[in-house]
């Protein structure tokens, strides 16, 4: 097997190997694996040091940020105060200035007593009680073994959890299913505890040991779980519940937020009570020995675990599941399921899981579901579409200040505070953020704030040029100090004023007055520059249009316009404009033709034209609303490049402010224009392009629809991506 | 452009998170940043997974 290996973020740590509860559901003590057994009841103090040295060793080598520890067992409470305190203790002090520890406890609560609650006060451990709901529910399995109930001493725990000192203790219920229990009863009981999340979890089962179906249903725990879905749902979703966000975020493209579904690598690791390692834990339910790894933490660094077969089989994404479930489109949601869950004596784990039918139904219902709230309204409304843009760049801007962390200093803060004042000019300020290369500075200045390149604070400190501009552009009367370099002082979107030779840098004043602003440099008298004339020293962007045509900038001055990979035009001379306005006012006649709506929605949308010195239309690392063109030829030829260009500007920009696929590149499929197969994300911009410009080029019309009936069994779409695929369908009049 | 006065964009304007306020550390802020800035996407602290079922 080959791939990086994938360093722990869990550990889960066995601090006590036995139990006072007889749960006849237990993985632990019920199923193939009896280790248990031979096993120490309690975590020795040597093995607690070890692993403590062994995670902040791991942590350290692989620059973890966090990580998480899960104090289980077994009941891990009859450890005892004392032993806790020892492992809290020397986590803690093992991975102070490390990595940020999560420290947590599974129990059943029988034990949990103020004493522990202090100690977990003490160190932050987040306590997550098991409870299967309401009593006849609970008392299904969870027994004493003389077959009392454990229900009362379980509520007794969260009642303690529940006080405002320890409320912030508080991790969770988490349920195992027995699909016997009335789900309304077990969830209403639960959500009546005020859980901060709940957990639903599937009974450990393999094709030996299937899991309990009493009325022989397929799908009798889908429809048990989405019974607690819609209950969910009407309740307004008033308490977290994993399970389903966990298919809520895969179906959006995100990662899964459970081990049992996805196909995100395994990244945890199992220390039992003797300081053996073990693969994870549900393994036990497979076969005897079947979490072993014959490592123990005295001898082995977690890297040797990480490297184990066992653990690298759970690592392979796709590639670790069978084929089945490799051409299932709802693979990257379920992920083959929890990998015990796949196990049979015959075949290993090269099988679904044993819960496939249900997972499948489960999903589709959920999918079916909320498929109104999951689908990003950017992909069918362009006004949505822009705004989000704008989101994106404010959140690069907030991102840029975090990332100074001080190295503005007292510079930064000014003009961090002006950008917020400014704040209730949003008009004005969406002119100058929406513009195309404000992103392209951003997202410079990111790149050199995060590689510690000296030139990033004044990067940064450019951000006053774009609020100079904004104040322009709104006439508000308030100076603004800005930076001016190589002689030259920029307002992006407006223009440039060279106010010195080649190599001067320094600071200016710049207010508006009059059709345009004043600036003061050094005490110097103060220039007065009316924006929209080109004068001595004034060089403005000009604008296209007219004659039919949107106006747009065309912007040759703005030093971040270089970003299309494809050599920028230097200032235009006054007759290459008045002829590129021209051929661009003709081409829009015939887009307006030959595409109406289309031809509207660019003229909304497109901002800014910046010269190419050759080639086709391009986009570049930019924002939306830019399009690169060399001086352009015949309108006739102008028209449908213009037309390509914004199809590839428009699916850029959803791609950036939403999810439509994931996991791009996982899967190739077959592309009707091409041989060689492709990856999701361009067979979806080839089908995009040729859907929009059909009227132009009706042969790429079929090879589109092809790719549309490809795209719509792709694991990769996400709501949003099926969506966009739906849409597509109707633009192409099929849908 | 008229993007700007659409309701939609309206609506969204009106419901911004003044810009001194975004908590750019924030899963969903963070997932935003990671489709521009991919190696923003492993900053974040990844919550625990594990499948307890005990």
């Amino acid at each position: 097997m080959t791939g990086p290996l994938v360093p722990f973020r869990e550990i889960v740590l066995k601090v006590h190997s036995r139990c006072d509860l007889a749960c006849d559901h237990c993985y632990i003590y019920e199923h193939a694996d009896q280790s248990w057994l031979t096993r120490p009841k309690a975590i020795s103090d040597e093995a607690i040091s070890w692993t403590a040295l062994r995670l902040a060793e791991h942590a350290k080598s692989h620059a973890l940020p966090s990580v998480s520890v899960i104090l289980h067992g077994g009941e891990p409470l009859l450890a005892g105060p004392a032993r806790l305190r020892r492992i809290c203790e020397e986590l803690t002090g093992a991975l102070d200035g490390v990595a940020e520890l999560d420290l947590r406890i599974h129990t059943n609560g029988l034990q949990l007593s103020t004493r522990y609650l202090d100690l977990f006060s003490e160190y932050n451990v987040r306590v997550g009680i098991s409870l299967d709901g309401d009593r006849r529910a609970n008392d299904r399995h969870r027994r004493f073994a003389d077959g009392r109930t454990s229900h009362p001493l379980v509520l007794r725990a969260v009642e303690l959890l529940r006080q405002e000192r320890y409320r912030h203790l508080y991790l969770g219920l988490l349920c195992t299913i027995d699909v016997a229990n009335d789900p309304i009863a077990v969830y209403d009981a639960l959500t009546e505890l005020d859980p901060p999340l709940i957990d639903f979890l599937l009974p450990h089962a393999t094709w030996d040991a299937p899991p309990a179906r009493p009325d022989g249903s397929p799908t009798a725990y889908a429809d048990w779980i989405l019974a607690v879905f819609d209950r969910w749902q009407a309740q307004g979703r008033t308490v977290p519940v994993r399970l389903f966000e966990s298919v809520l975020s895969t179906l959006g493209g995100g990662p899964s937020l459970t081990e049992s579904l996805g196909l995100a690598p395994t990244d945890l690791v199992v220390v039992e009570t003797d300081g053996t390692l073990e693969q994870v834990d549900s393994l036990k339910s497979a076969y005897e020995g079947a979490a072993a790894t014959g490592f123990d933490v005295f001898t082995n660094p977690f890297d040797d675990v990480a490297a184990h077969p066992g653990v690298r089989a759970r690592q392979l994404g796709l590639a670790g599941v069978s084929e089945t479930c490799r051409q299932c489109p709802l693979v990257r949601s379920c992920g083959g399921g929890l990998y015990t869950h796949r196990y049979s004596s015959g075949n290993d784990f090269d099988n679904t899981s044993v819960y496939c039918t249900d997972l499948e139904a489960l999903i589709r219902g959920i999918e079916r579901r909320t498929a109104a709230s999951t689908v990003s309204p950017a992909v069918t409304d362009p006004g949505v579409l822009m705004a989000e843009r704008q989101d994106l760049t404010r959140i690069l801007l907030a991102e840029v200040h975090q990332e100074l962390d001080g190295r503005g200093g007292e510079r930064w803060d000014e003009v961090w505070q002006l950008a917020g004042a400014l704040e209730g000019h949003a008009d004005v300020l969406d002119t100058v953020y929406g513009h195309p290369y404000t992103h392209t500075w951003l997202q410079v200045t990111l790149t050199a704030l995060r590689t510690g390149r000296p030139e990033a604070a004044p990067y940064a400190l450019q951000l006053a040029s774009y609020l100079a501009a904004a104040v322009v552009r709104g006439g508000l009367d308030l100076p603004v100090r800005m930076p001016y370099r190589d002689g030259r002082l920029r307002l992006p979107t407006l223009g440039e004023l060279r106010l010195a030779g080649p190599g001067v840098t320094g600071e200016a004043q710049v207010r508006p007055a009059d059709e345009g602003f004043q600036v003061r440099v050094d005490g110097r008298a103060p220039v007065h520059v009316r924006t929209g004339e080109e004068s001595d020293g004034w060089l403005p962007v000009r604008m296209l249009g007219g004659a039919g045509a949107p106006a747009l900038r065309l912007d040759d001055l703005d030093p971040y316009r270089d970003c299309f990979g494809a050599p920028v035009r230097e200032r235009l001379a006054v007759s290459e404009v008045a002829d590129f306005g021209e051929r661009l006012a003709g081409a829009w006649e015939l887009l307006r033709q030959a595409a109406p709506e289309q031809a509207e929605e660019a003229a909304d949308c497109l901002t800014t034209v910046t010269p190419l010195v050759s080639g086709e239309p391009a986009l570049g690392r930019h924002g939306y609303g830019a399009l690169g063109i060399a001086l352009p030829g015949s309108p006739r030829a102008l028209a449908p490049a213009l037309l390509r260009g914004f199809r590839r500007a428009k699916l850029q920009a959803l791609v950036e402010v939403t999810d439509l696929y994931a996991q791009d590149g996982c899967w190739r499929h077959p592309a009707p224009w091409q041989d060689e197969p492709v990856a999701v994300s361009e067979l979806l911009a080839g089908a995009y392009e040729r859907v929009g410009l059909a009227a132009f080029e009706p042969a790429g019309a079929d090879q589109a629809e092809r790719a549309l009936e490809t795209l719509g069994r792709a694991a990769e779409l996400t709501s949003s991506g099926q969506r966009l695929v739906d849409e597509l369908w109707k633009e192409a009049g099929r849908g | 452009m008229t993007f700007q006065t659409s309701a939609s964009f309206a609506a969204a304007k009106k419901n911004r998170v003044p810009l001194a306020q975004i908590n750019v550390r924030s899963t969903d802020t963070a997932r935003k940043l990671a489709r521009v800035l991919p190696s923003a996407a492993d900053r974040t602290l990844r919550a625990s997974t594990f499948n307890s079922a005990l």
